[in-house]
């Protein structure tokens, strides 16, 4: 699999944005899915609220001709056009749709045995119900059962599903302190010893703020986070470095299981 | 057989005196919510399963057994003055109304108050922390408030008191609605925008956010915490050297990072009508 970077894609606006102008969502989202329709790939993003967005814009742009002709028009400045034809998938879909788990499976060479997971789903890959068929959001176990192929062994716990609290942090803190110190309280009290997410916005949550999560709840947490593709990385044989995960706030501890760690 | 059937019987042949509400049967009238395994449902449209865990609905006081007291809920819609009223006179019959300026409101009608979204919303379980109002309180203020006939003043006044951009979009109310109601995109969200318009200074986040992906393409984390939050970012002093340390932030690219592909689409798509901040 190739991965093709569309260097002039721009952000889609996350919730701030359709929330308070609708068409220019719904022209930056389309135009991201044009520029993909243009070289007739399928698009592929890392970020739950990505995914959404440009899900949401894909669908309100085929059911709404007046909609679709208003963003073409806006669109045909640049020369672009949409007929409505690319795929969308997320890292997490595309590991399983296109990837599949029995090739998956054999191409992990460094299973992460001993390493207890706390699978972190975060919002909106998973809901709102109607777009991935979902009856509830719980109900999914993508991530689990990854884990498993990874060979490290997930946990349950009570924060599988819900929200980090990111879209309201920038303008108040208070919110996501408080739900992720829940969730990355009960992912620990479980066993976990690291926690994964599917989402780069949840991740700035659950390690970019964990030190004030600490201060907050007065709770010694020190739970290292992972990107999803780090933990498929590391089982792939990629090295911590290669993968950044020393970037992250709460240091991620050398795994007996892999040879390739720094000491 | 359903939940309620089940409740039925537990009354009839264990418990007398087991509490709870049910009036229709039929998904209509939204007495009987309650939480089954963890999960909010009507008891009438809910089926039985061989291990059930049946508790009240959540963020609401318990009066006994499952009937939960539903007074927060009802002060906070009286407080919005959930009614329709014009601020220009009556034209006649017929009214011109589009479809597309009252589909939104049109949605909300659909909400049978069973307070599943209430129960299940993670702002309102952190209580008093924030002023939000809650997915249930704003979907009847989204009935009148959504109506391009209702007076804006009056909207204006009670979209003041909503907190609504607490919403943090988890979309767990959509989950749980039983008349599949799009909460957060259909109401939730039209009334943020309007909000924005009658109230500009409650939107200053979303706004600084719309003019940051119009001049870069891409958000900046630095810029975005900078223009928002101002003086007080200072008191984020050790995050910030925390994320600078390990390369998470790029102090280099908040000054120059306007000059890319990105940005240039960006400032072409959200030309018009820019919000200024």
């Amino acid at each position: 699999m190739e991965l093709v970077q569309l260097e002039s894609a721009t952000c889609t606006g996350a919730r701030e944005l359709r929330a308070i102008d609708s068409i220019g969502f719904y022209t930056l989202n389309v135009r991201i899915l044009a520029l993909a329709e243009k070289q007739q790939l399928p698009l592929l993003t890392i970020c739950n609220t990505c995914t959404l967005n440009v899900l949401d814009a894909h669908a309100a742009f085929v059911s709404d001709n007046a909609l679709a002709r208003d963003v073409n028009a806006r669109l045909s400045v640049e020369g672009l056009s949409y007929s409505g034809r690319t795929r969308i998938s997320h890292f997490l879909w595309m590991l399983y749709e296109d990837i599949g788990e029995d090739e998956l499976r054999r191409r992990v060479v460094q299973p992460l045995a001993g390493l207890t997971v706390a699978a972190f789903y975060g919002c909106h890959i998973t809901r709102p119900p109607s777009r991935y068929g979902f009856v509830d959001s719980r109900n999914n176990i993508a991530l689990e059962k990854l884990a498993v192929i990874l060979g490290c062994e997930p946990i349950d716990y009570s924060g599988r599903t819900e929200c980090c609290g990111f879209h309201t942090a920038a303008h108040d803190e208070r919110i996501s302190l408080k739900l992720s110190g829940q969730h990355i309280a009960s992912a620990k009290a479980n066993g976990a010893k690291t926690m994964v997410t599917p989402c780069p916005l949840c991740h700035t949550i659950l390690d970019g703020f964990q030190r004030e999560i600490e201060k907050d709840s007065g709770v010694d947490l020190n739970m290292p986070i992972l990107h999803l593709p780090q933990l498929v990385g590391l089982a792939l044989g990629m090295t911590p470095e290669e993968l950044g995960v020393d970037q992250h706030i709460i240091p991620f501890p050398p795994l007996p299981s892999i040879k390739t760690l720094p000491a | 057989m359903r939940v309620l059937d089940a409740l039925n019987h537990i009354a009839e042949y264990d418990a007398p005196d087991l509490a709870y509400r049910w009036f229709c049967g039929s998904k209509m009238c939204g007495s009987c919510a309650i939480r089954m395994n963890g999960r909010e449902v009507l008891a009438c449209w809910e089926a039985a399963v061989p291990d059930m865990t049946i508790e009240p609905l959540r963020n609401l006081p318990v009066i006994r057994d499952l009937v939960v007291d539903r007074t927060p809920y009802e002060r906070r819609v009286v407080a919005f003055e959930p009614w329709l009223e014009r601020s220009a006179p009556y034209l006649g019959f017929p009214e011109p109304l589009l479809h597309k300026d009252i589909k939104n409101a049109s949605k909300a009608l659909d909400c049978i108050s069973c307070m599943a979204c209430y129960s299940a919303c993670p702002v309102i379980r952190l209580g008093d922390l924030t002023d939000f109002a809650g997915p249930a309180p704003l979907v009847q203020l989204g009935q009148t408030a959504l109506d391009p006939r209702n007076d804006p003043a009056k909207v204006r006044r009670a979209l003041e008191r909503s907190g609504i951009f607490n919403c943090v979009s988890c979309y767990k109310c959509e989950e749980v609605c039983p008349a599949g109601i799009p909460i957060v995109s259909q109401v939730i969200e039209p009334l943020k925008a309007k909000a924005a318009e009658l109230l500009p200074a409650m939107a200053t986040h979303p706004r600084v956010f719309r003019s940051i992906v119009a001049s870069r393409g891409r958000i900046d984390p630095g810029a975005l915490v900078l223009h928002i939050q101002g003086w007080r970012a200072l008191t984020r002093i050790p995050r910030l050297f925390r994320m600078l340390f390990r390369g998470k932030i790029n102090p280099l690219r908040t000054l120059v990072g306007t000059r890319t592909g990105a940005a240039n689409a960006a400032k072409r798509v959200l030309s018009r009508n820019d919000a200024p901040t």
